[in-house]
């Protein structure tokens, strides 16, 4: 599909135009596939996003240690856990997750525009 | 208060009345008022989204949980920055792409219909209303113990919910989005500082924060409790094991089996569902900074809730010693214990600074009120004035109407929400919960959560979302979200009343339930291909970098632009 956003043609230096801006456009089953890698990346992180968040209780009800155990000073591994490491595991888990995404749109979407411009082409 | 303190307030308050004025929209523009035109950048979006979502719950609220209930206490930092997790890989980029003005205006434009704008204005404004009042609160017990005199005739709670609320509004009505972010980006810098000096002036002083839980671990956890006419301290009781009393370290001092795991629900899902938070990725330039920005957003919040729990448990450890070499503690404690624990902070840095520590501190909880009310004034100023008034009443508008819609609607919702926070008397509701502007926010939490951010994902992600099965579904989440919290009421914070006082491990999936059944059994709007090639499609994102790379080109890099392209 075309986008209709007011493209701005410019003249290059030999006073050609040249369709540098406004050529940006997706093809709804490229923009379907990207979606579609997307979502596997964003429900795949989340999954290990609530394994951990909902992990911490569990452990809090079920193992013993978690909350008695001492791991530095008087506090447990509960505690760590929930005053620092959960903080560095949502940021860790936060950047894979864009740099990911981000990396799959930029492969998946934009492709004609990346395709070397063919000298031959009078047209 | 002191000279410093005096000359820091009115130098906050020049500062954020000259940035309001130099950072103005140029011209009458929604697009300038409410989304700084789209030009906002990562980090300064980063440090605005900061300063608008750390409120008085995030400065004051959660070293008061802390203080009050130890370990349990810190699940509110936890759940108040997991809360961006499921906003990076759900919601920040699609919203951005999709570019509107609000949540209102999105779900909206994306399901075709008017009618579920309006429904999603309704809920919008509740959630702002629940936000805003504690954040008035926060800024009257601040003023409180601050300055303790009051001006006009008012009391000093009275004049510190009056003075902040005014002060804001005026930056709002003056600065727009533009003159907002900056501010907001700016505030973010001045708490984080404020917790930085705070932490290292109290690991100089010699303590130790391994050592501190340690302590207060070896004994019940108790707390000030108003009985028989006379102040004493109530041993909390364990919630997940009766035969033990509750202690500082471990799990128990506040919630039960259930309790931690509703309370993450309901902040990790209602950050997604917040307006003032959400209308700000409308400012990004693209919907990869929007990823971006949230990363960032990431980032900051871990460091200032890790230093947010340290604070809450030095308070907890050092308060208590420090009453004897302290008389004026007396008057706030009750066997070393404060009576308020949001003033931890607050009695922490006059601790450690004197006058000059309490005013540092006290405006950085000034700050974190009138950052966080600057983003739900701007928030519900979108929604009455563009979502409702352009949209529906006056759909030939000029811009500067439209504007001008917004700026009202920024005063009136502004007084509305203060004269509620002048019906409250924080300390009244100590007793029936620990900390009271944190549990406030919840609720706004909880509603967001229950009622938007499920219909929100929805519509992002799956094609087959309809406006009715969206309006049931927001419908049905603000009923279950509001009826549960009323029946809290009744049943206590005990047992069920854990789910109750945190719905939305109830409400949003029966939101999410009544929304696809509904979705299901009526017809999808026609143009659903090409709202999702606007809300994945990242041609638009693309155009924005290229002519944001030709701007700082200029026109001879022009040429160079064209063979990256070819190189690429």
């Amino acid at each position: 599909m075309r986008d209709t956003g007011a493209p701005s043609p410019l003249n290059d230096d030999d006073g050609q135009w040249a369709a540098v801006i406004g050529d940006d456009y997706d093809m709804p089953a490229d923009v379907d596939a990207s979606f579609r890698t997307v979502r596997k990346v964003a429900v795949g992180h989340f999954a290990v996003f609530l394994c951990v968040v909902v992990g911490v209780p569990v452990l809090t009800l079920t193992v013993d240690w978690w909350s008695g155990g001492r791991l530095i000073g008087g506090m447990s591994p509960s505690f760590v856990m929930a005053a620092f490491g959960l903080y560095v595991f949502f940021f860790a888990l936060a950047a894979a997750a864009a740099t990911l995404s981000n990396g799959v749109e930029e492969r998946m979407l934009g492709a004609q525009e990346r395709e070397p411009v063919d000298e031959s082409d009078d047209s | 208060m002191t000279v410093a303190s005096i000359i820091a307030l009115t130098v906050l308050l020049l500062a954020v009345t000259v940035l309001a004025l130099v950072l103005r929209p140029g011209r009458a523009s929604t697009l300038e008022f409410y989304l700084a035109g789209r030009r906002v950048g990562v980090a300064t979006n980063a440090c605005a989204i900061c300063g608008d979502y750390f409120s008085a719950a995030s400065f004051l609220g959660v070293a008061a949980a802390v203080y009050v209930s130890g370990l349990d206490g810190i699940w509110y930092a936890t759940g108040f920055a997991a809360g961006f997790v499921p906003v990076l890989l759900f919601v920040a980029a699609p919203l951005r792409r999709f570019g509107e003005f609000s949540i209102p205006d999105f779900l909206g434009r994306r399901l075709g219909s008017g009618r579920i704008r309006l429904i999603a204005v309704c809920v919008v404004q509740l959630i702002i209303l629940s936000y805003l009042v504690p954040q008035a609160v926060g800024s009257g017990i601040t003023w409180e113990l601050l300055v303790g005199e009051g001006v006009l005739g008012l009391t000093p709670y009275a004049t510190g919910v009056v003075l902040s609320t005014v002060a804001i509004t005026a930056l709002v009505v003056l600065g727009g989005m533009r003159g907002t972010t900056w501010t907001q980006a700016v505030q973010f810098l001045l708490l984080l500082a404020a917790f930085i000096w705070l932490t290292v002036v109290v690991l100089g002083s010699g303590f130790s924060y391994p050592d501190a839980v340690a302590e207060l671990d070896s004994e019940p956890l108790a707390n000030p409790a108003f009985a028989g006419g006379e102040w004493g301290l109530a041993t909390e009781s364990n919630r997940l094991d009766t035969a033990e009393p509750a202690t500082f370290g471990e799990p128990g001092g506040r919630y039960g089996p259930f309790g931690q795991l509703t309370l993450m629900v309901t902040l990790v899902m209602g950050t997604a569902g917040l307006p003032h938070i959400m209308n700000r990725y409308f400012t990004s330039p693209t919907g990869t900074a929007a990823r971006m920005t949230t990363v960032w957003v990431l980032g900051f919040a871990g460091l200032f809730y890790t230093l947010a729990v340290l604070l809450g448990t030095a308070s907890r450890s050092l308060i208590a010693k420090s009453v004897e070499s302290h008389p004026w503690l007396a008057e706030l404690t009750v066997d070393g214990v404060l009576r308020v624990p949001e003033h931890a902070p607050l009695v922490l840095g006059r601790i450690f600074g004197g006058e000059a520590g309490l005013g540092f501190i006290a405006i950085g909880a000034l700050i974190a009120v009138m950052s966080t009310i600057a983003g739900l004034l701007l928030a519900s100023a979108a929604s009455w004035g563009h979502d409702v008034y352009e949209r529906h009443i006056n759909p030939s508008a000029s811009q500067r109407q439209a504007v001008w819609a917004g700026r009202g609607a920024v005063i009136v919702v502004a007084v509305f929400s203060a004269a509620l926070a002048l019906g409250l008397r924080p300390d009244s509701l100590t007793a029936l919960f620990p900390s009271i502007v944190a549990t406030m926010v919840t609720w706004a939490f909880a509603l967001a959560g229950s009622a938007l951010a499920p219909v929100f994902m929805l519509a992002i992600w799956w094609r087959g979302t309809t406006s009715r099965g969206a309006g049931a579904g927001m419908i049905t989440g603000a009923v279950t979200a509001i009826g549960m919290f009323t029946s809290a009421t009744l049943t206590g914070d005990n047992g069920v009343g854990e789910v109750l006082l945190a719905p939305t491990i109830v409400a949003a999936p029966l939101a999410t339930l009544v929304t696809v059944v509904v979705s299901l059994c009526t017809p999808t709007p026609k143009d659903v291909d090409r709202m999702w090639l606007r809300l994945h499609g990242t041609a638009a994102d693309r155009r924005a970098a290229r002519l944001a790379r030709l701007t700082i080109a200029g026109v001879g890099g022009v040429k160079g632009v064209k063979e990256d392209r070819s190189e690429r």
